[in-house]
């Protein structure tokens, strides 16, 4: 058993092996507890390693149950093609940073981390070099907002982005008719004037603000951005601090008390799913999977529901449109004894065919990472989710406007942005809201 | 404990009935609600205009999806043994550190015995992030021994604790006549401390279990593939997913991860109390 | 305590020689007959494992928060930079704040309601040995798993408390005449985990819940330990209910309160799992405590150094808790 631990140590990449062996050797119970490591026959278990090549695949569990089901055949028939045994793990979305945390640091788990947003550039220094594989997989064709969102300061890529998600508003056809409002709101302003009708029905605009991964920030950004407002300047320098972040500010506090939902303040992403399933609220900002669970489990909603749904984009700010959007990006870990079989899991994957299958079947959740993918048929099959394709024109990632590095993906990870309205919404002065969000953006961006 | 004789019954009802049905009521709350969730059919789950109080067609699905779906057996068996051999070993060091701490005198026990009690005010929260390069560097992760190694330094202290406190209480006559009938220390200690010092190494025994049992920290950190997970692990990052949640499966498991413990409290409690009481009268 | 043992006994140089002579397993076993020896060998297991698992990674993290160490990498010492960093985060501030109020309060309510409920239990009635069990519930099972519960019961959307509430209102409504609304419109009830008041409540609501058991149960025991005949004489005296309990019962169970109610503070104050279920720090960091702010600085943001710093900072303070019951302690041991 022992010499199996050994086996496993010289698996370790060169660069930490040093530090790794030497304090295994001085660690005084280091070379006993490692040999029990190794000895799982009380469990009755062998040894992990044995002799099949095992590939371990850490994923989201996505919103669009079917999808999940997907990835796992796909891994199945690769897994049979190149005679390697892969498991594809789905988990919550907010576990994910944690498990990539303790794997790194450990220097053991998943070969392939599905990582979201930035993460691949908070860990790149786990994450191995993907240049030729991204190169190989669509180079420079792929959108920005996520290509560069996994290329590091050193200009290495640390992941190859598999798809990404983005949010539209899905509404109530029916309510919105019955309380009088003509159509999809176009600017924030008309969207104001709309949510005031719905809250003064009872089914108010839902939408979190609470320490949650994709809806809150997914949000929160975006309606910085239509107001003029940026976390950073082109530069990379602090900005935060104006007059367009305040009138964004200002916006949220009258549209909250006036169209919201207050409960959004607690809520996570999977709340407003249910708050809109359970007919609780008319409007939220979504990806495509309400739309999905409506038309696809009966089980779930009334008899000609989905049938109610509509969608649209992001109303337009002073500035503009924007969309935030979520990228779900593959990345190597450098640790894993199976590269060569983990670039092959992410190529095949990767493939016209197998994500055009992928792509079909999450019936506009998810949008491909090149831009040929928007003139797949599928989104005209179905006019409820056409408007998910428009999401590239507008897509930006968190940090814009500055470069995408790891300081924005902590600014993400500790909801500085989400918390600015969050605060605010509950009463405290845009001023200082502004301010705090300030100070704690300057200490993650300045250190 | 008092008799309270000759208290009317309507002073008994506003002393001690009433507030004693509601302290019951609040701690049992929680555990109904877990039941009626988990076999409420989803569309009955998430209807905010129906009573949820009313069950109109009670079904199993979501008791069936945790075992059909999940590993929830897998974790169950997981929790279980990890629970066992972690408190076996907290129970062996804590009888062991118990008894010399309580009976030896040996120059530094003093300060052994303080520096036992300062480690268990020391939180597995202030030293998760530290101790998961330790168990990363022991080869360790993602296997159950880093939960059965590491629980007993939670469960340590407290059971060193608890057993020098009822090991003094036990009269060292009893261990010297056996020590003048040619016993050794150690057959002393066997054969007359751990006999008459049953309920308080019961009593550190279901606390470890129990805390074992619960542990989620360590185990949320130290665990990642599926097939090796806790219960209370398993439960949280494989069902609280998906578009909605499995609220119906999540409450299954639960009340069925809460089960075991229950069932080992409901026959230990006097014990558990008579241990305690033997700790704090020493 | 006197005691009729020898005095603090040393391996002398004679009686190893002596020994060196026998078999193996002889040599052990006098080796063991020496009180010391035996005292320090009892000893290995315990110090074996708070070596390795508790006083290692306790240093290893002291240094780790004095580097800038981000996941993957070694990290570079920086002194107290990170503490600094810290002190000067309001995030950081609001955390603190968060822990010390979550703490008090919590303890408070377990102390006092588990008195409460030990002092019931300590009755004599039909079911006494169901009751004792059934109550205990909620400290045995895993905290996150009835913390769902409690989610659950808290949801925005689906809260039965809320369901209760518009019930009770629309009860009124009936009741004084108004037309019952189809549509209840837009009433949500309390927003239980969404407003920073009323979610820093509902955390310390549900930790209190978790561990009064422990308390009432503990508190069980050290009333056990009041002779009856104590009582007597108080009844002889005319004393009432409440002098009974302040006089005769709270100075007698007084050790064991004091030791639950530390054990208690420090698991309180360490506290993860209710925060981390219920609201992950939210709303906007009105729930985060030292422990939930130290996973989401080193594991959900990858600043290990940073995190390791947050985690330590609960040190101090547990430390006075620590000194203050040892010295505590003491005196009592000297005083009975």
């Amino acid at each position: 058993m022992t010499h199996e631990a050994g086996r496993q140590r010289g698996k370790t990449a060169p660069g930490r092996m040093r530090r790794r062996d030497f304090l295994a050797h001085t660690g005084k119970a280091g070379a006993a507890l490692a040999a029990i490591a190794g000895t799982n026959w009380l469990t009755g278990q062998a040894p992990a390693f044995a002799q099949e090549r095992t590939l371990h695949v850490l994923e989201w569990s996505s919103f669009v149950a079917p999808a999940d089901v997907e990835r796992g055949r796909q891994a199945a028939e690769f897994g049979k093609q190149a005679g390697v045994k892969v498991t594809v793990e789905h988990i919550n979305a907010n576990d994910l940073p944690a498990r990539a945390t303790a794997a790194i640091e450990g220097g053991t788990g998943p070969d392939i981390l599905q990582l979201l947003s930035n993460y691949p550039l908070l860990y790149s220094a786990g994450l191995d070099d993907h240049n030729d594989l991204i190169a190989e997989l669509g180079g420079d064709e792929i959108y920005p907002f996520i290509r560069e969102a996994v290329r590091d300061e050193n200009g290495v890529h640390r992941g190859v982005p598999n798809f990404f998600g983005g949010g539209a508003n899905v509404y109530r056809k029916d309510i919105f008719e019955e309380v009088g409002i003509a159509g999809p709101p176009a600017t924030w302003d008309e969207y104001l004037e709309a949510g005031k009708k719905l809250k003064h029905y009872g089914m108010p605009v839902g939408q979190s603000l609470g320490h949650t991964f994709g809806d809150a920030p997914g949000f929160a950004y975006t309606l910085l951005w239509c107001f003029g407002g940026k976390e950073v300047d082109e530069g990379g320098r602090v900005a935060l601090n104006s007059k367009e972040t305040a009138n964004a500010v200002d916006f949220l506090k009258e549209f909250w008390l006036a169209a919201c939902d207050e409960g959004g303040l607690a809520w996570d992403d999977t709340s407003n799913n249910r708050a809109f399933l359970a007919e609780t609220i008319a409007v939220t900002l979504n990806g495509a999977s309400i739309y999905f669970v409506a038309r696809n489990d009966p089980r779930k909603v009334a008899p000609g529901f989905a049938d109610r749904l509509g969608h649209f984009l992001i109303p337009e700010g002073p500035h503009g449109r924007y969309h935030g959007v979520g990228p779900f990006t593959n990345c190597i870990t450098r640790y894993s004894a199976n590269k060569e079989a983990a670039r092959d899991y992410i190529r095949f994957v990767h493939q016209d065919d197998n994500f055009e299958k992928f792509l079909v079947i999450n019936k506009g959740y998810v949008n491909g990472p090149l831009p040929k993918w928007q003139e797949h048929p599928m989104w005209e099959e179905d006019p409820a989710v056409t408007i998910y394709r428009e999401l590239p024109q507008y897509g930006r990632n968190l940090g814009y406007a500055g470069p995408y590095n790891r300081q924005s993906s902590e600014a993400f990870a500790k909801y500085i942005i989400v918390d600015l309205f969050a605060k605010a919404v509950r009463g405290d002065s845009t001023q200082s809201v502004i301010e705090s969000a300030e100070r704690e953006l300057k200490a993650i961006y300045e250190a | 404990m008092q008799a309270y004789v000759g208290e009317t019954f309507f002073k008994r009802l506003i002393v001690f009935y009433i507030p004693l049905f509601l302290f019951v009521a609040v701690m049992l709350f929680p555990f109904y609600w877990m039941f009626i969730t988990s076999i409420k059919p989803d569309f009955e789950l998430y209807n905010v205009r129906r009573s949820p109080f009313i069950v109109s067609q009670a079904t199993l699905e979501h008791w069936f999806y945790l075992f059909k779906e999940t590993m929830f057996a897998r974790w169950a068996w997981n929790t279980l043994w990890i629970a066992t051999a972690s408190t076996a070993i907290s129970l062996f060091a804590g009888i062991l550190a118990g008894y010399s701490l309580s009976r030896l005198r040996f120059p530094g026990s003093a300060t052994f015995g303080i520096s036992i009690f300062i480690t268990y005010l020391v939180p597995p929260t202030l030293l998760f992030i530290p101790l998961a390069s330790v168990i990363a560097n022991l080869r360790l992760l993602d296997s159950p021994w880093a939960l059965i190694l590491t629980y007993p330094t939670i469960l340590v202290p407290f059971s060193a604790w608890l057993l020098m406190g009822y090991f003094k209480t036990i009269p060292r006559e009893l261990e010297e006549c056996a020590r003048i009938d040619g016993a050794t220390r150690l057959q002393a200690m066997t054969k007359i401390i751990l006999p008459l010092g049953m309920p308080g190494i019961l009593s550190a025994g279901i606390f470890s279990f129990t805390l074992s049992w619960n542990e989620f920290l360590y185990a949320l950190v130290f665990i990642s593939s599926p097939q090796q997970k806790t219960i209370p692990v398993g439960v949280v990052s494989e069902l609280m997913k998906g578009d909605v949640f499995f609220w119906g499966s999540l409450m299954a498991g639960a009340l069925l991860g809460s089960i075991p413990v229950a069932f080992v409290y409901s026959f230990f409690v006097e014990n558990y109390v008579s241990g305690m009481t033997g700790a704090v009268k020493g | 305590m006197k005691s009729t043992t020898p005095p603090i006994s040393t391996v002398s140089s004679n009686t190893l020689e002596a020994t060196a002579r026998l078999p193996l397993g002889k040599r052990i076993g006098q080796w063991l007959e020496n009180e010391a020896v035996l005292g320090y060998v009892l000893m290995v297991p315990a110090l074996l494992l708070i070596v390795v698992f508790i006083a290692y990674p306790f240093s290893l993290g002291v240094w780790m928060s004095l580097t800038d160490k981000v996941v993957g990498t070694p990290g570079n010492f920086v002194g107290l930079a990170n503490f600094a960093k810290l002190l000067r985060s309001e995030i950081f501030h609001q955390a603190a704040w968060n822990t010390v109020i979550f703490t008090i309060a919590a303890t408070v309510i377990k102390a006092v309601f588990g008195m409460w409920l030990a002092i019931l239990l300590n009755r004599k009635f039909r079911l006494a040995r169901f009751t004792r069990a059934t109550v205990l519930l909620p400290f045995i099972v895993p905290t996150v798993l009835s913390g769902l519960a409690w989610l659950w019961m808290f949801d925005a959307t689906f809260s039965v408390f809320n369901w209760v509430l518009k019930w009770l209102w629309q009860m009124e409504i009936s009741v004084f005449g108004l037309a019952l609304k189809e549509n209840w419109g837009y009433v949500r009830g309390p927003l239980w985990l969404g407003s920073p008041s009323l979610a820093m409540f509902s955390i310390i609501l549900v930790n209190a819940w978790r561990g009064l058991p422990f308390f009432a149960i503990s508190f069980l025991a050290g009333l056990q330990t009041v002779p009856p005949e104590l009582y007597d004489a108080g009844n002889i005296d005319g004393t009432n209910e409440f002098q009974k309990f302040w006089h005769i019962t709270l100075p007698l169970v007084k050790p064991i309160a004091v030791v639950v109610t530390v054990f208690s503070f420090v698991v309180t104050f360490s506290d993860f799992q209710v925060v981390y279920i219920l609201t992950r720090g939210g709303p906007h960091n009105s729930t985060h405590l030292f422990a939930t702010l130290a996973y989401q600085l080193g594991m959900t943001s990858g600043n290990l150094g940073e995190g390791a710093a947050a985690a330590l900072f609960m040190f101090p303070i547990l430390g006075l808790v620590i000194l203050w019951q040892l010295f505590y302690l003491r005196r009592e041991d000297s005083g009975g």
